[in-house]
């Protein structure tokens, strides 16, 4: 019912209300004497060599199309799982599941074998 | 024991005929144009595989270059060879490289040069180490004076020039001498770009998977939390992988060198301890030995007891420390490091009860020791060694198998001991690599000879190894320390003759090394036959064992590198100097 | 409408909830250097107060007056943002935790949680993906490589390990049926799921370690490669918010765990029976038992590796956590 959510609401807004103040609360208080070493980026105490953003080599940027994948497979198994013990042959829900997720691990044997988590 | 100094220059001259110039005492004078091609042929043929110190000194007249040489070879392990090459022009200084022989000159040449500016012909990277590129002068020349210049040697005239006038509460605030740094001609600190004192970094983009990408320079270091102190590492990344790191040290530059020379040969003492603050006491050791050395001391046998039984709490302490501080580099949270140093607080309270100080012990004399100890204080020694033994126990039990320590260091930082010995990698590093070289054993000095223990070795060299390395030679000094404490003489002098409070070194120099616990330490020093050091050169293990850390660390991640630059243990009081 | 039980009862429960919330958060961190300076041989902090008790406020005091940096190099909005984000997100996933029975509070028949929903299981895994947005915006506004790298790690680790999270806890939707908390408490009346589930168990520990970047698992923060991670460039204020919501989302973790596992303020029923204050005492010592744990991991054993620990999700966890959600899926269907 939507009405049980309205007191999640409730503490949404005062858990955000919350954060907000702890944000901009200190441009009330404490000292602004801002010079230019302490706006400079932090790398050891030395000037930075080159800009951060830079066509970087991200080793891991596979696993987050995986994880796309697998998560919006894992989204479907959850009704299942609400309703398994109410299916009329259990063994039939199972096997679906069953089938579903082997073909999951399949997809994921191929990237295993292909070295898609493997680093560089 | 010494080594056949006939016999080498014999083969030498029929091999380069002309090449000996001179034989100076214990070092032979070769031949400076020919320098590399001699360099090979003591290398391959003569088994001089392993340059462990390469210094300069500045007579009026002319430079020498020196350099000591030893052997990894069984037969030939033991005194090395030392020679010098000598430069007469002050001027135009230059002296062929032979970091293409001898890996490990790569970063003392560098130092000579920064030092006494000269050049190196065909150095890969000469540029200054310790001090900044820019820097006026060169500081160890005899001719260089700073800007509080006051006096060659110690013990000073009055610092205040002016007698008639009451002395300022602040010397150094009004000093006369106003400005306390020296700039070159033209060079305006205000606009000096901080960024040019590395070399062009931005390697061309590299394609990955069909991708282009570009690899990202970061600094790691000076100020940052795990490397041991002002230390500085330049990493080039590829994703998190290592690609290229370059190390760049001095940011705690104080000239040690110079002022040791100015100060008197007993004053260095005390200075030698701001060497490693770790094991202040192996300074120390390394030090008088070598002046002993000068002098043909003797010792008297209670003292070379004590000084051992020092020695080796130090070198327990150190291993111990160096393993702490390893797991706080492997995110262990302070809590084995915290371990080491309770322990390190029993052997400092017995530190302090014999010398006075908790880490600047001032214990070591020429000559002997500070002080007696007694023997209570021996007793409690045997119990704070008896501790050590089941704490080093403990530290195996809570650390060996840890699953993710070895997952994290098996094969990290791993590297063949022949590879090591040409970067000039000495101490627990070296030994783990599966060479059997301890100078105890090699080129024993104080009483080393008398005592039964075993110099330990593992096979691969990588983290894990250098980790049991330290444990075992933990052991190893255990089992010296309780021999050292049975037969310790139950009286007797502790100094050779009176404490004296100036010592006059007769003419000459020499290189003297002694294995501290980080590597070989040793002190290349030079007496005119006066009070002070006529040059005081410290052939530093942890600068040197550094000059290995780019070749261990690349194409690891950068995770690894500060793992292997933690197992490396260098501290920075000595690296910089 | 009934106003109050429809209106003031919720606000004043979110009120105190996220007071609470935020104290536990700020004792936390009292806790924790106090448990692990004992590991030590520490004292830890014994300045502020009677054993140091008052060390939260003051810290929280300082932060509040130290002078706010912004540096000029960053995207202003989001680097402010950022902390922020992570603090509600972790506050927020609060929201549906039972904590304890319905119970009479001056004369109002008051459930002892804030939110009691249908979904509470999705709403909790969806709340606790958004604390991750706060790290990588974080770390990626910085502008700084420490921040970049500690985000893009912050990145990949939260999602694999939300991966193994979400399927660790189908096995548990399967036994109670329900995505609804306070039924799956009730379910755990007379034992607790950590019996029927001790693979599902382990799993989910080791998942919400890694998802709230707790040692051995803290890789996007590593002190000793990344100095800081991705609030390298956080100071004052903002760094504080991002330390309480690492602090408070032990709590909120160590609450869901009890919860999910170990049978919230339920098991075991002979002292929740007694008094509904009771479960409410019982399910605390259970938070507490579960922090100490948190604690005692940090103070033991060392941090992983990144790329092993990447392996470690994809290659072990995940075929793990589908072996177990399979094996009690056939064990529900034929018993």
């Amino acid at each position: 019912m939507p009405a049980d959510y309205l007191p999640i609401l409730f503490f949404a807004v005062v858990a955000v209300v919350l954060s907000a103040i702890a944000v901009l609360m200190p441009a009330l208080f404490g000292p602004k004497r801002p010079t230019s070493v302490k706006l400079a980026p932090y790398e050891s105490g030395k000037l930075p060599i080159g800009p951060a953003r830079r066509r970087f080599s991200i080793q891991y940027y596979l696993y987050a199309v995986l994880f796309i994948l697998f998560d919006v497979e894992i989204v479907f198994l959850f009704p299942w799982a609400v309703v398994f013990r109410d299916l009329a042959p259990r063994w039939l829900g199972l096997a679906e599941a069953a089938v579903f997720v082997l073909i999951l691990l399949l997809g994921l044997a191929y990237v295993w074998k292909k070295g898609g988590l493997e680093w560089e | 024991m010494a080594i056949d100094l006939g016999a080498v220059e014999a083969q030498l001259s029929t091999a380069f005929p002309g090449a000996v110039v001179e034989r100076e005492g214990d070092w032979l004078v070769l031949d400076r144009d020919r320098l590399p091609s001699i360099a090979t042929y003591l290398r391959d043929e003569m088994g001089f595989d392993f340059l462990t110190h390469v210094s300069a000194s500045d007579y009026a007249d002319h430079l020498d270059v020196v350099y000591n040489v030893y052997s990894t070879r069984p037969e030939l392990q033991g005194p090395g060879l030392s020679f010098k090459v000598r430069v007469p022009d002050r001027v135009d200084a230059r002296v062929p490289t032979v970091t293409t022989i001898w890996k490990s000159a790569n970063f003392q040449e560098r130092e000579v040069w920064d030092m006494f500016g000269i050049h190196f012909d065909g150095h890969p990277d000469l540029r200054r180490i310790l001090l900044w590129e820019g820097f006026e002068g060169h500081p160890l020349r005899k001719d260089w004076h700073e800007p509080y210049y006051e006096e060659d040697n110690k013990p000073f005239g009055s610092r205040w020039p002016y007698p008639e006038n009451p002395r300022p509460r602040s010397a150094e605030q009004r000093v006369h001498w106003r400005a306390n740094v020296q700039y070159p001609q033209g060079f305006d600190p205000e606009d000096w770009d901080l960024g040019a004192d590395y070399p062009p970094l931005f390697a061309p983009k590299v394609e990955i998977n069909g991708i282009d990408t570009e690899p990202v320079y970061l600094n790691v270091g000076p100020h940052h939390p795990s490397t041991h102190g002002v230390f500085r590492m330049v990493v080039g990344l590829q994703g998190e992988t290592v690609t290229n790191l370059t190390p760049v040290v001095g940011h705690l530059h104080r000239n040690h060198e110079k002022i040791g020379e100015r100060n008197l040969w007993n004053g260095n003492i005390p200075y030698t301890d701001r060497l490693d603050y770790i094991s202040p006491m192996y300074n120390e050791f390394a030090y008088v030995v070598a002046v002993e050395r000068m002098l043909g001391k003797e010792v008297p046998e209670r003292a070379e007891y004590l000084r051992v039984i020092m020695g080796e709490l130090a070198r327990v302490v150190n291993h111990l420390l160096t393993i702490g501080f390893q797991f706080n580099e492997l995110g262990a949270m302070m809590t084995p490091m915290i371990y080491a140093f309770t322990e390190r607080e029993h052997v400092l309270d017995l530190f302090e009860e014999a010398s006075g100080a908790r880490m600047m012990h001032n214990y070591y004399r020429i000559g002997g020791v500070y002080g007696d100890v007694s023997d209570e204080w021996l007793a409690r020694c045997r119990k704070v060694v008896s501790r050590l033994d089941r704490k080093i126990d403990e530290f195996e039990t809570l650390l060996t198998d840890n699953e993710i320590f070895i997952s994290r260091s098996r094969g990290v930082g791993a590297m063949s001991w022949q590879e090591m010995v040409n970067y000039g990698v000495t101490g627990p590093v070296l030994r783990s690599a599966g060479l059997s070289y301890d100078i105890r054993r090699v080129e024993p000095y104080s009483i080393y000879e008398s005592f039964d223990f075993e110099v330990p070795t593992y096979e691969t060299g990588d983290v894990y190894d250098r980790y049991r390395q330290r444990i075992a030679e933990a052991r190893q000094s255990i089992k010296i320390l309780k021999q050292a404490l049975n037969r310790i003489p139950a009286t007797g002098a502790i100094m050779d003759g009176k404490n004296a409070w100036n010592v006059k070194v007769p003419d000459g120099e020499l290189y003297s090394r002694v294995e501290h616990p980080k590597g070989e330490l040793g002190f290349y020093l030079v007496s005119d036959g006066g009070t002070n050091p006529y040059r005081y050169h410290v052939r530093s293990e942890c600068l040197i064992n550094l000059a290995a850390l780019e070749a261990m660390s690349v194409g690891h991640l950068l995770a690894d590198a500060i793992v292997i630059l933690g197992s490396i243990d260098i501290t920075l009081g000595e690296v910089d100097r | 409408m009934d106003w109050v039980a429809d209106f003031w009862i919720p606000l004043i429960k979110a009120v105190v909830v996220v007071l609470v919330l935020l104290l536990g958060g700020a004792y936390m961190t009292w806790g924790e250097r106090k448990i692990c300076a004992r590991f030590q041989v520490r004292y830890g902090p014994n300045r502020a107060g009677p054993f140091g008790i008052l060390q939260p406020l003051a810290d929280a005091v300082k932060a509040i007056f130290k002078e706010e940096i912004v540096p000029n190099h960053v995207d202003k909005i989001i680097y402010v943002m950022a902390p922020g984000i992570s603090f509600a997100a972790v506050l927020i996933t609060f929201a549906v935790i039972p904590f304890g029975p319905e119970v009479d509070l001056f004369g109002q028949r008051v459930g002892l949680w804030v939110g009691d929903i249908e979904v509470g299981l999705l709403f909790l895994l969806a709340i606790a993906a958004l604390g991750s947005y706060g790290i990588v915006l974080g770390g990626w506004s910085s502008n700084n490589k420490y921040s970049l790298l500690g985000a893009l790690r912050a990145a990949a680790q939260m999602i694999s390990y939300e991966l193994i999270l979400g399927i660790s806890l189908l096995a548990v939707v399967l036994l109670a049926g329900s995505l609804n908390l306070r039924e799956i408490v009730d379910f755990q009346g007379t034992w607790p799921l950590l019996v029927l589930q001790p693979l599902g168990f382990l799993i989910f520990l080791i998942a919400i370690l890694a998802e709230s970047n707790r040692s051995p698992f803290d890789l996007p923060e590593t002190e000793n490669e990344l100095v800081s991670g991705f609030m390298t460039e956080y100071g004052g204020i903002k760094f504080a918010l991002y330390f309480i919501a690492e602090y408070t989302a032990m709590v909120v973790n160590s609450a869901i765990v009890v919860t999910i596992f170990l049978g919230g303020w339920k098991w075991p029923a002979l002292i929740s029976d007694l008094h509904p204050l009771a479960g409410v005492g019982l399910f605390l010592a259970k938070v507490l038992f579960v922090l100490f744990l948190y604690v005692w991991i940090r103070a033991s054993i060392p941090r992983v590796r990144f790329d092993k620990f990447m392996r470690f999700s994809w290659k072990f966890m995940l075929p793990l956590a589908f072996v177990n959600l399979l094996a009690t899926a056939a064990v529900v269907a034929f018993l």
